[in-house]
């Protein structure tokens, strides 16, 4: 762990973002709040508050991105490319003099910015639903009209939409510098893969085909954008308010400091968000020709089309085991189709991280495509991934005659075997052993098994009672479970403030963002806990790059736990604080008193004086406490862990999959909201389940 | 134009060619009322029109004059939620909130004509409100909920778990 004691305050470590690692400076905090121990007597936090910001989204008053009117406002529709490849050559001279137009202009009106590495409005088309002309009107109405003046003619050239065709040796070129990035292929490997075959008793190899996936959050990608001078606010619906201003200052060449980015509320994000939108760059360029604000956001053509997407691939899997069921060998080769741009998001991480096996060699062969670009997506790489490791495992339990729990706990991993690090905590095998218990894992299909995985006997079923219960009906049982990992340990830089109000109120100040998750609630319930507090003074303020501190991303499910050990450290400092300022008009010192539902009372006696009363003697005098994430432990993987089990029913005549009961159990730390935990979990459960049966992106 | 929205009355010019949600959003601010799919699949736009469930984004304003339209703002009275609105805070029925109003309106409209209904029934009735958070099995509890709380059942009623 770093600490000050080398006397540097601000030192590098690893930063995971998104199941990736990168390294960063992070500020060491001048002091550290212990974590709460596991059985810690907590009045607020563990337990079921009400969603803090509930009250105003059922009412409507809830003003997300796209809500915000500016007086002046114009509305920008956007022009897509109705070739996925080529050249659009735009006249727009009929489109200038519409009723209610402002402004139109095609690649080249514009300050040259980049979106995903190429430039916005290209003449040159890369892609299917590549923006390339922008009108800006007095209505959405008339902005949308204008549309169908402008006039395209396009050359189109071949594309590629598939890896295969991307990768193909006279393949078409997809971007300027190549069609795979630098890093592709990435082989990633430990051991020895041809020894691990060698020694396996039974060997599969499967193909898996996992297809494009899109967000579609409600709310759709937009922004309002509004220049004051030289310094500009947009109002972006994103996962990262300090991303987007970083982006935007960048795209436009101004000082960071002149760039604004707020975010009130949001309509989901399932991170597609964790930038500046093509949106926000829009808005800001045609409010700054215009003279006016600019609201830019989304129609369901640029949604669906170029606003991200979970990328496909073809997961080609072997994996080899000794008879009784231990692996030998793991091996997978993937092609990944990412559209025009986006990162690096392949399978492999799971491959590499999920099993004990000392032989494990994936290559990833990632490949740009004439669609729009790829982006993070819940989980991303792990979901793609988990789904082709675990039906192969599924295989290869069933050549090996193995229960398939059985030949996971087998091949538990207690480490993390890719880093040849320790987890600071794994539970999925009680995850496991919990799931099937509430499941009847091992009693399904009305057969008894006995838990095993101890050898070849252990946990084989007799066969007869491993059929379906219906072999021969229309209406068939089927039965599979799945394991989850995902990193969620989060980490610096984080920052929040705490800051007592005269009226004996708390606000948390913390640049951060509620996708919908609840962080407004939970970090109100850690600041009231910490503080002292009642949970109804405290009120948490976010999503303001020049009102609130800096907090990164909500992305990789590190939201909790980056920022809520600095929003408990700045309340844990606002009541030390408090607390001095009792002492004083208490006449004792602050040791001898406790901070308490709002009240501060002598730990033995009788007087006691609420946060209001201490308010009213301080009277201007303000009391900010202020608190930071420290660096994560060093060399230890910090992880999230669950097993599902699902039953399905299917038809076999028509194809049709009812899911009759899925049980989950996750090992995700301390729950901060039991309440709010759960309707994560409903949510991902069915946007899970619609990915397995229903999901695929098609473009005709 | 003049259209009756929340029991008050608003003067409405040029607006011939739009539909009742850019009439809404853009013009009146009333921005509860969201705007997502624009072609009547999501819900999040839906709104009363004499008390039956629209989507605003396929009705055109100009269609509403002497109709009586409601929108999620004129739900709660006199700065008390609708039972119907309580029962989706304190069953956790929302997470981003985007497609709630949505959600609210359409259950009114259910509730109207049905005052007690099955699982099924909410089930079947909600389905042309999409959740992308996929709090589905919440937004049936706090119907059901609501339902029940209208009904004068106090006996189960809206129930976070109150741990």
């Amino acid at each position: 762990m770093a600490t000050r004691s080398n006397g540097r305050r601000f030192v590098s470590t690893r930063v995971e973002v998104e199941g990736r690692e990168e390294v960063r400076t992070v500020e060491l905090p001048a002091f550290e709040v212990e974590p709460w121990k596991a059985g810690a007597a907590l009045e607020i936090v563990g337990h079921c508050a009400l969603r803090a910001d509930g009250v105003d989204k059922v009412t409507g008053r809830a003003r997300y991105s796209a809500d915000i009117q500016r007086a002046g406002m114009l509305h920008a529709a956007v022009l897509r490319a109705a070739i996925a490849s080529g050249h659009a050559t735009v006249d727009l001279s009929r489109v200038r003099s519409l009723t209610g137009v402002r402004d139109a202009v095609a690649g080249g009106d514009i300050r040259p910015v980049e979106v995903n590495g190429l430039p916005l409005l290209d003449a040159t088309v890369r892609y299917a639903g590549q923006p390339v002309a922008v009108v800006c009107a007095d209505s959405r109405e008339e902005a949308e009209l204008a549309l169908r003046a402008i006039e395209v003619a396009y050359e189109a050239t071949p594309h590629a939409v598939t890896a295969a065709e991307s990768l193909a040796p006279d393949a078409p070129h997809v971007r300027p510098t190549g069609n795979s990035p630098d890093v592709s292929p990435r082989v990633t490997e430990r051991g020895d893969v041809d020894a691990g075959l060698v020694e396996a008793d039974v060997v599969i190899t499967r193909e898996y085909r996992v297809p494009a996936a899109l967000h579609t959050a409600l709310e759709p990608h937009g922004a309002v954008a509004e220049w004051t001078g030289d310094h500009l606010t947009v109002w972006e619906s994103t996962q990262g308010v300090f991303n987007t201003r970083s982006d935007l200052a960048a795209a436009l060449e101004i000082p960071i400091s002149h760039v604004r980015v707020i975010q009130d509320y949001m309509g989901g994000g399932f991170g597609a968000k964790n930038g500046a939108s093509t949106n926000a760059y829009i808005a800001a360029l045609m409010a700054q020709r215009t003279g006016r604000p600019v609201r830019c956001v989304n129609d369901r053509e640029g949604e669906q089309m170029d606003s991200g997407h979970r990328p496909t691939s073809v997961q080609r899997v072997t994996l080899g085991a000794k008879r009784d069921g231990t692996l030998t060998v793991i091996v997978l080769d993937a092609d990944v189709a990412l559209g025009i741009g986006g990162w690096e998001g392949g399978p492999g991480a799971i491959y590499q991280e999920l099993y004990r096996c000392d032989n494990v060699r994936t290559t990833e062969n990632f490949a740009y495509t004439n669609l729009g670009a790829m982006s993070s997506f819940r989980a991303p790489c792990n979901v793609e991934g988990a789904f082709g490791l675990e039906r192969a495992m599924d295989v290869l339990a069933r050549e090996l005659n193995m229960d398939p729990l059985d030949l996971r706990l087998l091949n538990y991993a207690a480490s993390n075997q890719g880093k040849n690090t320790p987890y600071s905590a794994k539970r999925l095998d009680e995850c496991y052993r919990a799931g099937a218990e509430r499941f009847g894992w091992w009693v399904r299909d009305g057969a008894t098994r006995t838990p095993g995985g101890n050898g070849s006997a252990g946990g084989a079923l007799v066969d007869a009672a491993r059929k379906p219960r219906a072999k021969s009906g229309r209406l068939r049982r089927g039965y599979g479970m799945a394991s989850q990992i995902w990193g969620g340990g989060g980490g610096p830089p984080a920052y929040a403030m705490v800051r007592l109000e005269p009226d004996g109120s708390a606000d948390v100040l913390t640049g951060t963002q509620d996708l919908g998750t609840g962080s407004r609630t939970v970090f109100a319930q850690i600041a009231a806990e910490a503080l002292g507090a009642r949970l109804e003074d405290v009120r948490v303020v976010i999503g303001d790059t020049e009102r609130t501190p800096y907090t990164g991303n909500s992305w990789g499910s590190i939201t909790v736990a980056s920022v809520g050990p600095a929003v408990r450290m700045a309340a844990e400092d606002a009541r030390s604080q408090l607390l001095e300022a009792a002492a004083g008009i208490l006449d004792t010192t602050p040791d001898r008193l406790v901070a308490h539902n709002g009240v501060v009372r002598l730990r033995r006696g009788t007087r006691s004086l609420t946060f209001a009363e201490i308010g009213k003697h301080l009277g201007d005098v303000m009391i900010v406490g202020h608190g930071s994430r420290g660096p994560n432990p060093d060399d230890t993987t910090l992880s999230t862990f669950g097993a599902q089990f699902a039953e399905v029913e299917v038809d076999v005549d028509t194809g049709v999959v009812r899911v009759l009961k899925i049980v989950a159990v996750h090992d995700s730390g301390r729950i901060i909201n039991p309440a709010l935990a759960e309707s994560q979990l409903h949510g991902g459960i069915i946007q899970g389940t619609g990915y397995a049966l229903f999901e695929e992106r098609v473009v005709d | 134009m003049r259209l009756d929205i929340n029991d008050k009355g608003f003067e409405v010019a040029d607006a011939d060619h739009l539909t009742l949600l850019d009439v809404l959003r853009d013009r009146l601010e009333l921005t509860g009322t969201k705007l997502v799919c624009d072609r009547g699949e999501c819900g999040a736009c839906t709104v009363l029109l004499n008390g039956e469930p629209a989507y605003s984004c396929l009705t055109l304003a100009a269609a509403c004059e002497g109709v009586s339209i409601t929108t999620i703002e004129g739900v709660a009275r006199n700065g008390e939620l609708h039972p119907l609105q309580q029962a989706f805070v304190e069953n956790d029925a929302l997470q981003c909130g985007y497609c709630t109003p949505g959600q609210i309106m359409a259950a009114l409209a259910l509730l109207e004509r049905s005052p007690s209904p099955s699982e099924s029934e909410v089930v079947h009735w909600m389905s042309g409100n999409l959740c992308r958070c996929g709090t589905y099995p919440k937004i049936v509890r706090a119907v059901l909920a609501a339902s029940r709380a209208m009904n004068g059942d106090e006996t189960d009623g809206a129930g976070s778990d109150g741990d």
